[in-house]
């Protein structure tokens, strides 16, 4: 029984998105704004495994996004042509995106993980933009024409289930990897990893001394949290919309989206990023409705006055006040 | 066998001579006290030892190990612990989860689970008497609860030496009978050796110490059991400077 109360911070985690797409499915017209959401909880959860959790801030993490869309984008293209593999050239897709946001992780930790607080920000803030211009100007991948890959779907899979799978199953897909990256997190946590994890967030050189290995943790949790972008980016951006073109996956907006929904639910907590997420995406989907072209000049102090008001996050607030009633043991 | 030894350690930054040629032993279940002045180099010194930094020059040697060059976080389960002048705490965890850590970490982190970590974690803070604010976050302790936990933590590790970076200071005097009793006792039943490292107060050394090494402008000179290094002229000379000479008069 305890092992299982353990996981019971998932079910407020896993009832956010099963409303969501309950909703999303009951629902006349309100399933982009559902998959849109979808989207940033998930993007926001597999970023906090990362920042929430060692504190560091990886302004370049849009990149991991972005190879991972490419993994996709190049399995699909290139191994149309080898007909007997059929629909498994998707779960290639999603083989090559985790191995290539994984690559590029390590690549990208190997160097930045040396360095501390503002130092690694400086340090990864040009991956994505490096990245780009690598594409564009070595023209790798085809280069700055993009891949567009909607016609192989059709192929491979028949008109129809490709249609579907973009305006359907990628968003469930979307869901599963919240999901995933969810229960990671919580496992995490719950393990001598997440024990390490926020040592080494609060006093780094504290943790060393106590015999903690800070470069292998903050590497595992770096490579965890860029696999998941890897995937959500093979997900969201290739099978959602199958074309890829280096200036949109690699648009440093999505890494500052991230931020702001992380520190917006609460960095380090399992709920943080699906509340971060909610309060982000409907706020910027409505803004941008009634008030089209402001949305960023009202959001920019909403998000200044959360920060003030709630330091700690949404989720961070809640679980103070939260603190020794019952509740208490859902909210992590 | 000496649990530590020291062989003519040298540690520089640039021009300045923190630590110059000390060698020293301590043995197993010794309480050794560190004295000196501010800037005497005992700071360096438990630094070289816990390995944040390596020294230019001489050995390090651990249980007959050498450990010179060996990486800080693997010497905590080799069993060297620590605690730091300024309390570290991890501030957002709480209490119980601070001294887990310790355990998850220490001498004995290969075979402990989590659960079994802060089952570890609980029973120290019974003896600590920190029970009141087990699942309070570390943060919001008062100063002397977070070296109350501090020390807990690095007891939670299972040490075999334990550095105690100015333990007492800011402590009332009260506390800090206490505090010695509880070292004191942890350590003789556990067997640690404790370098307690002392600027000021005195009390607490010579409560405690079996032996004093002081040190002065990074050298060693005085090694001594205590009562004699205190009355040493030498250690006078350091902390009071020269005795007038009566030709002077």
């Amino acid at each position: 029984m305890k092992q299982i109360q353990k996981y019971f911070p998932l079910i407020p985690v896993f009832a956010a998105y099963l409303i969501m797409f309950f909703l999303g499915e009951n629902m006349e017209g309100i399933w982009q704004l559902m998959s849109m959401l979808l989207f940033y909880c998930a993007l926001g959860q597999a970023f906090n495994v990362f920042m929430g959790m060692t504190g560091y801030v990886d302004f370049g993490y849009v990149a991991f996004l972005g190879v991972g869309t490419y993994g996709m984008a190049l399995s699909i293209t290139r191994l149309v042509q080898y007909e007997f593999l059929g629909a498994w050239i998707i779960v290639i897709g999603f083989g090559l995106a985790m191995v290539m946001s994984t690559l590029l992780s390590m690549a990208v930790g190997a160097v930045a993980l040396r360095l501390r607080g503002a130092y690694f920000a400086i340090a990864t803030i040009g991956v994505n933009e490096g990245f780009r211009f690598l594409i564009e100007g070595a023209r790798i991948w085809n280069g700055s024409e993009g891949m567009i890959f909607t016609a192989d779907l059709n192929k491979v899979l028949g008109r129809d289930t490709a249609a579907a799978l973009c305006t359907y199953w990628a968003d469930i897909m979307v869901l599963v990897i919240a999901a995933l990256a969810a229960f990671v997190t919580l496992v995490y946590m719950r393990s001598k990893i997440g024990y390490a994890l926020t040592a080494l967030r609060e006093d780094e050189d504290a943790a060393k001394v106590m015999g903690i290995n800070v470069t292998k943790f903050k590497i595992i949790a770096f490579i965890t949290s860029a696999c998941f972008a890897g995937l959500l980016g093979a997900t969201a951006w290739a099978l959602k919309t199958p074309y890829v073109f280096p200036p949109e996956v690699f648009e440093i907006h999505y890494t500052i989206e991230a931020i702001i929904i992380v520190m917006l639910g609460g960095a380090g907590t399992l709920l943080g990023p699906v509340v971060g997420g909610l309060v982000y995406g409907i706020s910027k989907y409505y803004l941008s409705i009634f008030l089209p072209g402001f949305q960023l000049l009202i959001f920019a102090p909403i998000i200044l006055v959360i920060i003030v008001l709630f330091p700690e996050g949404i989720v961070g607030m809640m679980k103070a006040k939260t603190k020794g009633t019952g509740v208490e043991r859902f909210i992590v | 066998m000496a649990l530590l030894q020291l062989e003519n350690v040298s540690k520089r930054f640039g021009g300045l001579v923190a630590v110059n040629q000390v060698s020293l032993e301590i043995d197993p279940g010794e309480f050794v006290g560190i004295v000196g002045p501010n800037g005497s180099g005992k700071t360096t010194l438990f630094n070289v030892i816990s390995g944040v930094f390596y020294p230019e020059e001489g050995t390090v040697m651990f249980e007959g190990r050498d450990i010179t060059r060996l990486p800080p976080f693997k010497r905590a389960p080799l069993g060297i612990g620590r605690t730091f002048q300024i309390p570290r705490p991890f501030a957002s965890a709480t209490v119980r989860e601070n001294i887990a850590v310790g355990a998850m970490f220490g001498t004995q982190g290969h075979r402990l689970s989590v659960d079994g970590s802060l089952e570890v974690a609980d029973e120290i803070i019974k003896r600590v008497d920190l029970a009141a604010h087990r699942d309070k976050a570390a943060g919001t302790l008062t100063p002397v609860e977070k070296k109350l936990m501090e020390i807990a933590r690095a007891l939670a590790m299972k040490p075999k030496l334990l550095l105690m970076d100015e333990a007492m200071a800011g402590m009332h005097p009260n506390d800090i009978d206490q505090m010695v009793a509880f070292i004191k006792r942890v350590a003789d039943e556990e067997n640690i050796a404790i370098v307690a490292m002392v600027e000021h107060i005195m009390r607490a050394v010579v409560g405690l110490a079996e032996k004093v090494i002081v040190l002065h402008q990074g050298s060693k000179i005085v090694d001594a059991p205590t009562k004699e290094a205190l009355e040493n002229p030498r250690v006078v000379e350091v902390y009071l400077g020269h005795a007038p000479e009566d030709s002077a008069c």
